[in-house]
């Protein structure tokens, strides 16, 4: 079986890689002599572990990166891309791994962004095209909603549908469904099979083998900036795949209950409204009690945003009263909070979960900055927080080439597993974690959730928020599912009624 | 009892001092949408002022001074750019320098051009221009319509340059680089042209500003001409929210307070007295301060203002 084509001038490639090669200005070798073809009109998914080079190589395609050497094929065309204009002009389109829509303007904004041609701004136009996308997609998007205001899940479905609303031959995709719900998911992938039928040429990154083997017709695999292989997605399965992306994975072991003790958090009938001023939260009660994980399941936007966000003081409760610890933190200061014992994995990680600009070494220590090692007589011990840092990253295997390293420089993927190492070592006694295993590969997923049973068993009380509805299954000592700002439903994961809960998370219960 | 033509008067007067900082505000509006913040503004402003002069009395045509300052500022404006755009220099720094540098060229010329390093008086200057019809209307007639070109150019370029912000794709695209240059560029936006394209429109207006000031207000040419206008004008820009109409009316709030400050002797002699008409020159600030607090404080700024793109 030959899987390096070695024709690249072949008809029949939308896109053909010969030996490319990146390396970044801090000597990180992202890429490494990568040859590939994509077929014209096939799905071919990319899969590898975090910080293996798909980013990168999508961003080299894409115009935005140059490669140091090697040579872009399109249509069977060497081309040279300055930027991403050039990109576009060859009917190439990307939706990034992080969000590039600007959260400040409206959806119709966003999408006239791309759409308009110069002149007179003509949004009717921007709106029918955005009806007539998002009716296709079958989703429902109010076009003057702002993107701040809405979830994570929702801003994934925009980008996706500004992609959609511009001509593009070739489409290439890094990791679009990391934060969608199953349901969200099988229409998005309604649409690629659709894309496909109409002759357009699919690249997919993600991380999750099911849909890889699910929607895509041949599988990529990088490792270390490399190709390990290429295959037909039909010769493939989920433990071949597994096997190629990381090497020697244990099995995952079996996931033991928890015993829970103590209510640890307990929400007492509140009203939590959101930007627009209307009841997002509707006279919700919860109790997390400690050594149980409790796991929210739900569609986004049913208020779990403003259920978090209320909770870890970053938004007014209009009514009823939440505790911590047997301490009242309703509307106190995230600071107080944080204090009796909150940690938080934030979905919004790139806002709200690093300071980009700065060190991983300063992120790390965000939160413990003010104490002993870390600062003494308001001075702060740099060497001790590169101490910390270094430990953390070896603890969790952050992919850094120094532990000084600006943030922005690491993989979506590293980004994440830094979050979590400082949520997680920060000694909370209560933890939200929110998407925490989105953009991950199998080995840091398997990673997280192991720490997450072990901080559990250490009698921490977790609340889970999640689109992974296998991932609330298989941590969760609790489901409750949130429908339209309230829990409509509570179930347990032994014995599982998954048609029941998945009618529950449309409101049908 | 005040009268009315001195109430009228004021209100003209009012106008007449705020034209340039509504030109300058409008300019600098627009590149801050743009992400960058220039406080060089001062120094184009400047360099329009001497510039104008310079063209005006060399060809004796006040219409080539204008031509001249229109050059000048632009100049200016595009010399912000090199070193913000094509460095990527800091621009508050930039700005300070272009400051400098502009300080420092006018001053070196008027010297070695003109005997005493003083410059001499233009033969004629801009005049009001009457408009007819609108122009007899009692007291709005006098108030609005009894101006200078500059002032009814400068009231056209408020809705004029509100419909480019807000209307058009040029200026969907040029907020959403003030928003997030990156991101920006990733969606197939020519971040460079577009900002050399905003500080060219500024450089314009800038230019104007400060020219009118030698070959309409004032006919001569001196350093301390444009005082501290350019920093005012940076200054308008944020209490008038990124809007041009906010940046209307805070250019009229600084003009009317600069206005009563020169008169309050006239307007209430009760009360004036050398050391309350120093802390009445205060009032414009204590104004624009209080106007800053009170004003709706939740309209953010262009994210990327001032901010330098570190990213590859
Ligand atoms: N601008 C940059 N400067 C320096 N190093 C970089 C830069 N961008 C990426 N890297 C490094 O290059 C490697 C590959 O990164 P890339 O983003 O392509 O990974 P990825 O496969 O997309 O991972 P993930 O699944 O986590 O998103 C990583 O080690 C990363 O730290
Ligand atoms: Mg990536």
């Amino acid at each position: 079986m030959d899987n390096r084509p070695s024709d690249p001038k072949k008809e029949d490639y939308a896109i053909f890689l010969k030996e490319i090669t990146k390396t970044f200005p801090n000597g990180t070798v992202a890429n490494f002599g990568i040859t590939l073809g994509i077929l014209k009109g096939e799905v071919h998914a990319i899969l590898g572990e975090n910080g293996a080079g798909k980013t990168t190589l999508l961003r080299m395609i894409s115009g935005i990166l140059k490669p140091d050497s090697g040579e872009i094929f399109i249509d069977g065309k060497s081309a040279k891309m300055r930027d991403p204009m050039d990109a576009s002009r060859l009917g190439i389109g990307m939706v990034h791994q992080h969000f590039t829509l600007i959260p400040e303007f409206t959806v119709r904004e966003n999408v006239a962004l791309v759409l308009a041609e110069s002149g007179w701004l003509d949004l009717k136009k921007v709106d029918a095209k955005i009806v007539e996308v998002s009716e296709k997609m079958g989703i429902e998007i109010d076009p003057e909603a702002k993107i701040e205001n809405l979830p994570v899940g929702k801003r994934q479905l925009v980008e996706i549908l500004r992609l959609l609303c511009r001509d593009v031959k070739i489409l290439l995709l890094d990791e679009p469904t990391s934060v969608l719900t199953p349901i969200e998911v099988d229409s998005f992938f309604r649409i690629i099979r659709d894309l496909k039928s109409s002759g357009k040429t699919i690249v997919l990154v993600t991380h999750k083998m099911k849909e890889a083997l699910k929607i895509s017709d041949r599988v990529t695999v990088l490792r270390g900036g490399r190709v390990i292989r290429t295959v037909p997605t039909t010769e493939a399965d989920e433990a071949l795949l597994a096997s190629l992306v990381v090497e020697g994975l244990a099995a995952p072991p079996v996931v033991k209950r928890g015993t829970p003790g103590d209510p640890i958090l307990s929400i007492d009938s509140i009203i939590v409204k959101d930007d627009r001023g209307r009841t997002a939260v509707d006279g919700l009660s919860l109790v997390v009690r400690a050594g149980e994980i409790v796991g929210i399941a739900g569609v986004a936007g049913n208020g779990q945003k403003e259920l978090v966000e209320a909770i870890s003081g970053l938004r007014r409760v209009e009514s009823g009263i939440i505790t911590l610890s047997s301490q009242d933190i309703t509307n106190k200061s995230t600071r107080f909070i944080i204090e009796k014992g909150l940690s938080y994995i934030p979905e919004d990680r790139m806002h709200r979960g690093v300071v980009l600009t700065m060190g991983i070494h300063d992120n790390l220590a965000l939160k413990c900055i003010e104490r002993p090692p870390m600062s003494k007589n308001w001075v702060i011990d740099r060497r001790s927080m590169i101490n910390y840092a270094e430990r953390l990253i070896s603890d969790f295997s952050i992919k850094a080439s120094d532990p000084c390293m600006s943030v922005e420089n690491l993989s979506g993927g590293n980004i994440q597993k830094l979050i979590i190492a400082r949520e997680l070592s920060n000694g909370g006694t209560f933890l939200i974690a929110e998407q925490p295993t989105a953009g991950l590969d199998i080995k840091a997923s398997e990673v997280v959730h192991q720490r997450l049973i072990d901080l559990r068993s250490r009698g921490a009380g977790i609340l889970l928020v999640s689109s992974d509805l296998d991932e609330i299954i298989k941590l969760s000592d609790r489901i409750c599912v949130m429908f339209g700002g309230k829990i409509v439903g509570e179930f347990f994961p032994e014995n599982l009624d998954l048609e029941r809960l998945s009618r529950a998370m449309l409101g049908a219960e | 009892m005040i009268e009315w033509a001195i109430l009228v008067g004021v209100a003209a007067a009012t106008l007449r001092v705020a034209a340039p900082l509504i030109l300058a505000s409008l300019g600098e509006t627009v590149v801050e949408k743009a992400g960058l913040l220039n406080l060089g503004l001062q120094g184009a402003m400047l360099v329009g002022a001497f510039s104008g002069f310079m063209g005006a009395f060399f060809t004796g045509s006040l219409w080539l001074g204008l031509v001249c300052c229109v050059i000048g500022g632009t100049i200016t404006t595009l010399l912000y750019g090199v070193l913000v755009i094509n460095l990527n220099l800091d621009q508050v720094v930039s700005g300070l320098a272009i400051n400098l540098l502009a300080g420092g060229l006018t001053l070196y010329f008027t010297r070695a051009l003109f005997t005493g390093g003083v410059a001499p008086y233009l033969q004629e200057l801009f005049g009001p221009m009457q408009i007819p019809l609108l122009g007899s209307i009692p007291i709005l007639g006098e108030i609005i319509f009894s101006h200078t070109g500059f002032v009814y150019f400068g009231l056209i370029c408020v809705p004029l340059i509100s419909i480019l912000l807000t209307k058009t794709t040029f200026g969907l695209r040029l907020r959403s680089i003030g928003e997030d240059p990156v991101i920006a560029s990733y969606l197939g936006i020519d971040v460079v042209k577009m900002r050399y394209v905003a500080l060219f429109i500024e450089g314009i207006l800038a230019g104007i500003a400060g020219g009118l000031l030698t070959i309409s207000m004032f006919n001569t040419f001196d350093t301390r001409i444009v005082a501290a206008r350019g920093f005012v004008a940076v200054s308008i820009v944020i209490l008038g929210r990124w809007n041009p109409l906010g940046v209307l009316a805070g250019s009229l709030l600084f003009g009317f307070t600069e206005v009563l400050s020169l008169r309050i002797g006239i307007l209430f002699p009760e009360i004036s007295s050398a050391s309350t008409n120093q802390l009445f020159a205060l009032l414009p600030y204590l104004v624009a301060l209080i106007a800053l607090i009170v004003g709706g404080r939740r309209v953010r700024g262009p994210a990327s203002l001032g901010k330098r793109v570190g990213r590859e």
